[in-house]
């Protein structure tokens, strides 16, 4: 027989100040099967907890119903304090008479009605609860990270450090992402490449670090602790275990004029070999088959392989599919940049001398297309002015996106700053909306930019730019004066907003994580749950959530791997037991739940009988993969799927207990 | 109808279950009348020749598939007018049936006469004689079948001026509580005889919501709120999956116009949702599909 205890909690005067709570332990001791019901200013402090301890041992309780604040914030405090009294922690029913109740209702005598119900409906829910053990899933400790640029490279390094083996995949041909693209940094003007790469030879040369890089994520499946990766690992067409990185190949590569190099932003050429960049870590070329010759002409150039020393060339590799089990995912894809060309009225396409803000890195850096020199694409003069524009295509809802790419301001400033210490008696001008230099050191950086370089900013647009006599004639606003502006540039730099990578959503698909509109994967809680994505047993990291700079990143990397380390320091993970599960004698195979599942929770499991031969199939959930949503039991015509602990009889019981 | 139809069905049938492409071929037979056919099972490639299709062919054969006598047989072929056809799509569907384990004898049709009139006599295919599904239909072939059997009978001419479910719009058109008194007098006379369940061919649960008691979901007495729980339940099953062969209908000993109900939802479906059930066995049914974008206007 139930014994229940009913304990009301007043919250001070959250809940006490529009609920009669004495009225509501007086009501809910009347209902049959309770044995005690009090009321306690707070119920979840030590004193409340330990009245609730003391019940439970004096009163034999069965079940406990909390009529208290919702079940987020203390469920598990008062589970806790069952489980410490040798109750099962699902015999705890909550009914939330603070958010539910008091903090939304004012008519006491009404809303003391609604808790008398709310805690009826648990009591006959708390009676047909039954004993649920939480599963445990078996974990490989081993983590894939998505993404070698630094939120990758350092949530990577952490894991890996942390002694977790660690697979790290990279799209492109080398690790160093969007940073190694970079000149300087903000705020402290330190060399991007002197910092990055030598986090890029540590994970080289890490031993917990296996690397592919020219690789893609071709399958995932599998859930938290027991994912199953495919990784395309696209073919170099060179031996990579023989190859010096010595250079002599593309050295002797004919096509030197017609690839535009991806990693200086379009404003160099590269040979159809080629590494991406010096310092590119693996330092072992890529042979583009869409730009070689070999390919194009029938196999009749082979001017590398000859001057490869090892000859290590071979046109005929192919791509390989590569397993790979893991326990845990940090996705950490990164970024690119809008498509500027949607500003017609900014001239970029038309106009050599309208560059991106990624370009102008290029071409500020010591390792890009003028040994950073900085020269204008047009005739390669050195600029005297130049006009920065911000906000290109960030917090324009109309054309572009309406968030803001949180680093134009700062790196535009460092621009400015860059460009006068590089020419001498040079001028740039800022077109701005507001300047957003909220970091530590960041605002003093901007005004640096202005006091001591000498940067002009004008808070406006820019309207229009056309080029007459060589010049870039950049008409705008200033609405701080009220004037319109004319200005000659020599040059223009569109600080354009930043999306999330190409095929992200695909990726997130892939995952089985959430994703915002734009594409930026979306944390489970945006402020307690940062680096958590929607999916247990994988983390996010870096721009790939959204714009933020590169210490952001960095602690993002850091945060994603303390996750998987924190998730690894565990012999097994425990699910809660509050999952589906399906009657196998009444399940009919129509697999609607499977369909309906977010989760890819639900597979066909085949009964069969002792001499194994298959008497029917029903649906199967996996633990590890339900979160307990209940999508399945309604899609269920046979009522032949249930949730523990939201059991058909019990969520029935609740609504009978109203007299309805 | 001619023995054309006859001969060619009896020779796939006969062909099927020698060469051992299927054990089982469910088809028509020879019924109680010259104007009536009844379910046939034939196993032996002698009794192929019991095998027979005509106006009369009323019954949809796919209800049968759902039968644990039927399912023992792991190679299967079944004779299928174009409306019942669909069922077995819906079948396929829903994992219920293979499709590798299916031989799908079309016969092409161009109307079945309504029973109560052949049984007095009638055995002419007229908009008049017709059931309501053969005014509207749309699959006079089946449309996905690995034998096709063409028919001879005529096409079916229709004037316009019969128009099924016109009913639908009339209650459209009533207010709420008009509409419930409509229902609540039909459903009065419902006896839970679960003959619609019976006759349906995609009603296959091994255990019927009906007969769950932990909780009760319906009252199984013959009273309402019973009556009409189980009606409204059963239409809800069955949205975006009834096929419309008309089955539960025809069953109903006390004449409940469950087609009505099942012509709406289907009306409803397409559109709200642009699917008709049954079209092919590909497409993921219309409510078991988890989709982000998918329509949230119900949510007020």
């Amino acid at each position: 027989m139930a014994r229940i205890g009913v304990f009301v909690c007043w919250c001070g005067s959250n809940i006490a100040g529009t609920v009669d709570v004495a009225k509501v332990a007086e009501e809910a001791s009347k209902i049959p099967g309770v044995v005690c019901a009090v009321d306690y200013k707070y119920m979840c402090s030590d004193p409340g907890q330990n009245s609730l301890r003391k019940m439970i041992r004096e009163q034999k309780l069965t079940g406990l119903v909390l009529a208290a604040c919702s079940p987020h914030m203390h469920e598990n405090t008062f589970r806790r304090a069952a489980v410490k009294e040798g109750l099962n922690p699902y015999f705890v029913e909550i009914a939330n008479i603070r958010e539910q109740v008091s903090w939304v209702h004012e008519d006491k005598e009404r809303a003391t009605q609604k808790a008398i119900d709310l805690t009826k409906m648990m009591v006959e829910k708390v009676k047909k609860d039954r004993p649920i053990e939480d599963v445990k899933v078996p974990l490989t400790k081993r983590a894939l990270v998505i993404g070698g640029g630094i939120a990758g490279i350092q949530a990577a390094l952490d894991t890996a450090n942390g002694g977790v083996q660690v697979i790290l995949v990279e799209k492109e041909p080398s690790i160093g992402g969007r940073m190694i693209q970079l000149d300087e940094t903000f705020p402290t003007l330190d060399c991007s490449s002197c910092i990055m790469t030598p986090k890029m030879v540590e994970v080289r040369q890490h031993p917990n670090i296996k690397l592919y890089t020219y690789s893609e994520i071709e399958d995932i499946s599998g859930y938290i602790g027991n994912f199953k990766i495919k990784i395309k690992k696209k073919t170099r067409s060179v031996l990579e275990k023989d190859c010096t990185g010595c250079g002599e190949c593309w050295n002797a590569c004919p096509m030197h004029k017609n690839v535009k190099s991806e990693f200086n932003a379009d404003m160099s050429e590269r040979t159809a070999i080629y590494v991406p960049f010096p310092q590119a870590v693996p330092l072992i070329p890529v042979l583009d088959r869409s730009a070689c010759l070999h390919y194009k002409k029938g196999g009749k150039c082979q001017k590398c392989f000859d001057a490869c020393g090892p000859k290590c060339i071979d046109f005929g590799l192919r791509d390989e599919i590569i397993e790979e089990e893991v326990g845990a995912i940090i996705a950490a894809t990164g970024y690119d940049l809008m498509d500027n060309s949607l500003y017609g009225e900014y001239g970029y396409g038309k106009y050599k001398d309208v560059v991106s803000g990624l370009q102008f890195e290029r071409l500020l850096s010591a390792s890009g297309p003028t040994e950073g020199v900085i020269r204008r694409p047009s005739d390669g003069k050195t600029p005297q002015t130049i006009v920065f524009i911000q906000c290109v295509g960030s917090r324009d809802p109309e054309k572009g996106v309406p968030y803001c790419s949180k680093v134009c301001c700062m790196y535009t400033a460092k621009h400015a700053k860059l460009f006068a210490h590089k020419v001498r008696d040079s001028q740039s001008y800022v077109f701005y909306i507001d300047i957003r230099a909220t970091g530590k050191g960041y605002e003093e950086f901007v005004r640096s930019a202005m006091e001591q370089d000498g940067a002009v900013y004008l808070r406006g647009r820019v309207s229009r730019i056309y080029e007459d006599n060589g010049k870039l004639i950049v008409k705008g606003a200033d609405t701080l004066s009220g004037t319109q502006v004319e200005i000659a540039a020599d040059m223009v730099v569109l600080a354009t907003g930043v999306i999330p990578k190409k095929d992200s959503d695909r990726l997130a698909r892939m995952l089985g994580i959430s994703y915002d509109k734009y594409g930026f994967f979306t944390e489970s809680h945006p402020k307690l749950r940062p680096t958590e994505s929607s999916t247990a047993g994988i983390f996010l990291a870096g721009m790939a959530q959204g714009p933020r700079d590169i210490p952001e990143s960095v602690v993002s990397g850091s945060a994603a791997a303390s996750k998987v380390l924190g998730l690894f320091s565990k012999s097994e993970y425990e699910v809660e037991g509050t999952i589906a599960n399906v009657n196998e004698a009444t399940c009919v195979a129509c697999f609607y739940c499977q369909r309906v599942c977010a989760y890819h929770a639900i597979t066909g499991k085949e009964i069969k009988d002792r001499n194994g031969n298959i008497v029917k199939v029903v649906a199967n959930v996996n633990p590890g993969l339900c979160t307990g949503c209940g999508a399945c039991v309604s899609a269920c015509f046979s009522k032949s799927i249930d949730v523990k602990g939201f059991m058909d009889d019990q969520i029935y019981a609740e609504i009978k207990s109203l007299g309805v | 109808m001619s023995n054309i139809v006859d001969e060619k069905l009896r020779k796939i049938a006969k062909d099927l279950l020698e060469s051992g492409e299927v054990s089982l071929i469910i088809g028509y037979g020879a019924g109680s009348s010259p104007r009536r056919t009844r379910p046939v099972f034939i196993t032996d490639a002698k009794d192929a020749h019991k095998l027979s299709f005509n106006r009369h062919s009323v019954q949809d054969l796919a209800v049968f598939l759902k039968k644990a006598e039927v399912k023992k047989f792991s190679k299967i072929g079944i004779l299928v007018k174009g409306c019942d056809e669909k069922a077995v799509n819906v079948l396929i569907q829903e994992y219920q049936v293979s499709r590798d384990n299916i031989k799908i004898i079309g016969v092409e049709c161009n109307g079945v006469v309504r029973q109560n009139l052949a049984d007095k006599g009638e055995s002419s295919v007229s908009e008049a004689t017709v059931y309501d599904k053969c005014l509207i239909c749309g699959e006079h072939r089946p449309l996905i079948y690995d034998y096709l059997v063409e028919t001879d009978e005529p096409e079916l001419k229709l004037s316009g001026a019969l128009k099924p479910y016109t009913k639908i719009e009339e209650l459209d058109a009533m207010d709420p509580e008009e509409r419930n008194e409509f229902w609540r007098k039909e459903f009065e006379k419902c006896i839970k005889c679960y003959a619609c369940r019976q006759a349906c061919p995609l009603c296959y649960c091994s255990r019927c919501i009906v007969e769950k008691n932990t909780p009760q979901w319906i009252d199984t007495s013959i009273e309402e709120p019973g009556n009409a729980q189980w009606n409204l339940i059963r239409a809800y099953h069955l949205s975006g999956r009834c096929i419309s062969c008309g089955e539960c209908e025809r069953a109903c000993p006390v004449n409940i116009p469950l087609m009505l109900i099942n012509e709406k939802m289907a009306r409803d479906v397409y559109n709200m949702f642009g699917y008709k059930s049954g079209q092919d066995t590909e497409t993921k049914p219309v409510f078991g599909v988890f989709s982000e974008g998918d329509l949230n206007d119900f949510i007020k």
